[in-house]
């Protein structure tokens, strides 16, 4: 009882909040900054000691997994929509991370965003960040997970685009939205298809009805395919990798919070989620190493040759978030969920530092001294100069992921040019011919 | 001859801009009215057993969301609107559409319907008026053609003066599901019947294009001729139909991407979601619900778009797409009014349309699993195409701020918009609400 009112406070304090804002800003209220930054504080402490708490009863509890069903939201004919919520091990500790660290990010963002102009959009959308982050950590159906997942996309994108008035920012929130989305359909084909082929998208009791259901193994090895098509845009890891460092337009604190901590770390959190299904189909497993192993290297390499912070900063995150993947694939997933809460809280510190970096460089020249030795050891050693220099240049390019990318998106756009084409020509044969009756 | 002198009138006295709107004010309020007290009974009228009026349940809410979506679009301009005269003849027709009960009558009102632009058309092409129109007037001529086709076929079989509900399944022929295939999809805009949209895009008021969608032409055949003996029409005619509108609801979000023309791209947006309101009504009935939803959903906010980006128009010399305009520093509660909207429409959670696509993709998938991975890529791009059109228009920096006028909405003006928006929210929070409504 007090674990469902807790979990249920972690979910009500944001929706309620938003909700707030949104008809300040329909009633045309000026909410004073003042006001503003007192409310996130005491909102973000209640919503931090809830989590905490919550975290420590489920841990009293054995770490067992609760379960909550609520009345059908939505039911047409046999289908329905049930909110389906777990409290978990998992889950706690993503809501309790996501508390905090919003938490810290309020804090934080009062002073860096003093007196901004978009304040009041900044709050907003890190409030409903929150509500879809608390969302993603409690839900136990895929569609409702689904809802939780989009809200944090929408916002990330908003975010990215927050100096609205520069034509970079919103340049790179697009190319941002276009990963998300063709993404995010893999989360919605997940949760379609496993209605469709095991009538239900009840993640905790998919693993056991995968041995009653009636369709092909290949049939349900697509549910985990979509999984992992969808974790890979959130987790920045390939081929989706270039949009994150572009990302970092946005300021310094919704980059801390969305590509350093929390939206990040989705797409790991989701394979934990799906973990006891992957174990049935080890393929996936292997699949989900693979493309983890691959973004590590490939984001160490390109990091390396790239010189502002907060780019090094985000391909340091693609990396780590590879090598989280490569944890869950060989069966660590506790350790991944360590590695989880610790990397988003050193990240989120380095991103908020990052903005202070000259200043930091000043008052503590050792650092470039620890970088010099930290280059001695490296392994690049190992190869010959002339391999290191090839690497390089390739790296420095990105290993011209962006030209394959757009290579493939132009194969899938060609035949649509061609058409658009031909319909030109036969609307203008069609003008001439009406033309020449009307006229006769 | 009467409409062709009638059209000519382009009225821009403020009296028939009142009486046209206290009509649809009116109607809005009847049609509402009676569709919410409605429990499944059909009043019929009917005059020589030729021309039948239903007044039923499913064409009741079509003709009460064809008026108030008008006159949510129409209200707040109305000030900088000149509503011609020939509108009227416009909104008669479609309601004309929309309540007719027997094939002749649909004939009657689908001819008289079209036959305004089409003579619009000719009067401009034979005075070098209009570009373009050709293709408008030869695929109008071409569906008149196979409606016509359908009349004799039905008058054959005794039936062209039947109600739909009571036409016997035998008489759905190879012949007859051809034509009627064509007439549905051409009235509907959907590939390979669609080119007629670009010609009234640029050359029709937004409102007049408007009110040519909000008739349904295309879905009130479909619902009221075809559905009820569908299940007996061979699968591979569903299959194909499925195929199609999923086809073209791509196509036109491509199209959109690549097009420029401000008011285009906001018309191929809306004309790629509406082609999604046929593929739920095919699929199956929980999809089928989804997609009467979907039909209110766009239809108010769709109209809603239009009228806005009709506003924009007006007070800045936007036009083309082909840079970033920057409007929300000058418009920054119509920018919020518009993204609001676009959200309510592409399946954001919380707004209306998250429960059309978790219906319709439920649904579909139930069917055809592979045709569902068509749909989510179709919603998907559909998000793509919105984020596009709003960050070029709203957001980054304009060269020519000096050609902007700050003249943004004021608070009267904002209401229809906010409760339309309401409305849209809380379909989205508690949908159970509405659906229950939609059954007939």
């Amino acid at each position: 009882m007090i674990i469902e009112i807790f979990y249920l406070s972690l979910l009500f304090i944001p929706l309620c909040w938003m909700v707030i804002l949104a008809l300040c800003f329909f009633a045309q209220l000026d909410l004073p900054e003042r006001f503003l930054t007192e409310s996130v504080k005491w909102i973000s402490v209640a919503m931090s000691l809830i989590s905490l708490t919550l975290s420590a009863l489920v841990i009293l509890n054995g770490s067992k997994a609760l379960y909550f069903d609520y009345p059908a939201w939505l039911i047409v004919g046999n289908y329905t929509f049930k909110l389906r919520y777990v409290v978990d091990l998992l889950g706690s500790t993503y809501a309790l991370l996501t508390s905090l660290l919003v938490g810290i990010i309020y804090r934080f963002s009062s002073n860096y965003l003093h007196k901004e102009e978009g304040y009041f959009r900044f709050i907003f959308l890190l409030t409903t960040l929150t509500f879809g982050l608390m969302t993603v950590s409690f839900s136990r159906s895929l569609d409702l997970l689904f809802a939780g997942w989009e809200l944090v996309g929408t916002t990330s994108i908003l975010l990215i685009g927050y100096f609205y008035n520069q034509v970079q920012p919103i340049r790179h929130s697009l190319k941002a939205l276009v990963s998300y989305r063709l993404c995010d359909m893999g989360i919605l084909a997940a949760a379609a298809w496993s209605h469709h082929y095991m009538h239900s998208t009840d993640f905790t009791i998919i693993p056991e009805l995968i041995e009653h259901a009636h369709a092909g193994a290949l049939s349900l090895l697509f549910i985990g395919f979509f999984i992992i098509w969808a974790s890979l845009a959130k987790s920045g890891q390939l081929p989706f990798c270039s949009w994150l460092p572009a990302a970092m337009e946005g300021p310094t604190p919704s980059s801390a919070i969305f590509y350093g901590a929390l939206s990040i770390h989705l797409g790991p959190f989701l394979l934990l989620r799906f973990y006891d299904y992957f174990s049935h189909f080890p393929i996936l497993l292997w699949v989900v190493g693979f493309v983890g192993g691959a973004s590590a290297i490939y984001a160490s390499a390109v990091g390396r040759t790239r010189s502002d912070a907060k780019t090094l900063l985000a391909y340091a995150t693609i990396s780590q978030v590879g090598i989280i993947w490569v944890e869950i694939a060989l069966g660590f997933t506790q350790f991944a969920l360590f590695h989880i809460v610790a990397h988003a809280s050193l990240r989120t510190w380095q991103f908020l530092r990052s903005s202070s970096l000259i200043q930091d460089f000043f008052e503590n020249p050792t650092v470039l001294q620890d970088k010099k030795i930290h280059r001695n050891l490296s392994f690049e050693k190992l190869a010959s100069r002339m391999v290191r220099r090839k690497i390089f240049i390739h790296a420095l390019h990105g290993f011209h992921l962006d030209y394959f990318t757009n290579k493939i998106l132009d194969l899938f756009l060609a035949p649509f040019k061609f058409y658009i084409e031909i319909e030109k020509k036969w609307m203008s044969w069609n003008n001439k011919f009406v033309k020449l009756i009307i006229k006769k | 001859m009467t409409i062709s002198k009638s059209v000519t009138v382009v009225g821009v006295n403020k009296s028939w801009k009142y009486s046209i709107l206290g009509i649809l004010a009116l109607m809005s309020l009847i049609f509402t009215s009676f569709f919410l007290l409605n429990n499944g009974q059909t009043s019929v009228i009917t005059s020589n057993s030729f021309l039948e009026i239903s007044f039923d349940k499913f064409s009741l809410f079509l003709a009460s969301i064809f008026c108030v979506s008008l006159l949510v679009g129409l209200v707040p301009v109305r000030k900088e609107h000149e509503l011609s005269t020939s509108f009227l003849y416009y909104v008669l027709g479609a309601l004309g559409i929309i309540l007719s009960n027997n094939l002749l009558t649909f004939f009657i009102f689908w001819t008289f319907h079209r036959s305004i632009p089409s003579l619009r058309f000719v009067r401009g092409i034979k005075n070098e008026h209009t570009s373009g129109g050709g293709t408008f007037l030869i695929q109008h001529f071409f569906t008149f053609g196979c409606l016509l086709a359908l009349l004799i076929l039905a008058t054959k079989s005794g039936v062209a003066t039947m109600s739909f509900s009571q036409i016997p399944a035998p008489f759905f022929t190879w012949p007859v599901l051809i034509l009627s295939f064509i007439i549905i999809y051409e009235s509907h805009g959907i590939f390979p019947f669609h080119s007629w949209i670009h010609d009234m895009i640029g050359n029709l008021e937004w409102y007049k294009i408007s009110s040519i969608f909000l008739s349904r032409a295309g879905v009130l055949l479909f619902v009221k001729f075809l559905l009820p003996t569908i299940n007996q029409d061979p699968d591979i005619f569903r299959i194909v139909l499925l195929s199609l509108s999923i086809f073209s609801s791509i196509y036109w979000t491509i199209r959109g991407i690549f097009e420029t023309n401000v008011t285009k791209t906001t018309t191929y947006f809306y004309v790629a979601q509406s082609s999604l309101i046929l593929t739920g009504l095919q699929a199956d009935p929980v999809a089928a619900r989804g997609a009467y939803l979907h039909m209110m959903v766009i239809s108010l906010s769709g109209t809603s778009l239009w009228s806005l980006i009709s506003y924009v128009q007006r007070y800045t010399s936007v036009k083309r797409l082909n840079q970033f305009y920057g409007l929300a520093q000058h418009y920054p509660k119509l920018a919020v009014l518009f993204c609001l909207f676009g959200f309510t429409m592409i399946g954001t959670p919380l707004g209306a349309a998250f429960v059309v696509e978790d219906l319709v993709i439920t649904g579909l998938l139930e069917q055809h699993p592979f045709l569902g991975l068509g749909h989510i890529l179709a919603t998907c791009l559909n998000g793509i195409l919105f984020f596009l059109v709003f960050s070029k228009l709203f957001l980054g920096r304009t060269s020519y701020p000096q050609k902007i006028k700050n003249m943004d909405m004021s608070l009267s003006q904002m209401i229809p918009y906010v409760l339309v928006l309401l409305l849209m929210f809380s379909i989205g929070i508690f949908p159970s609400l509405f659906l229950e409504n939609l059954k007939w």
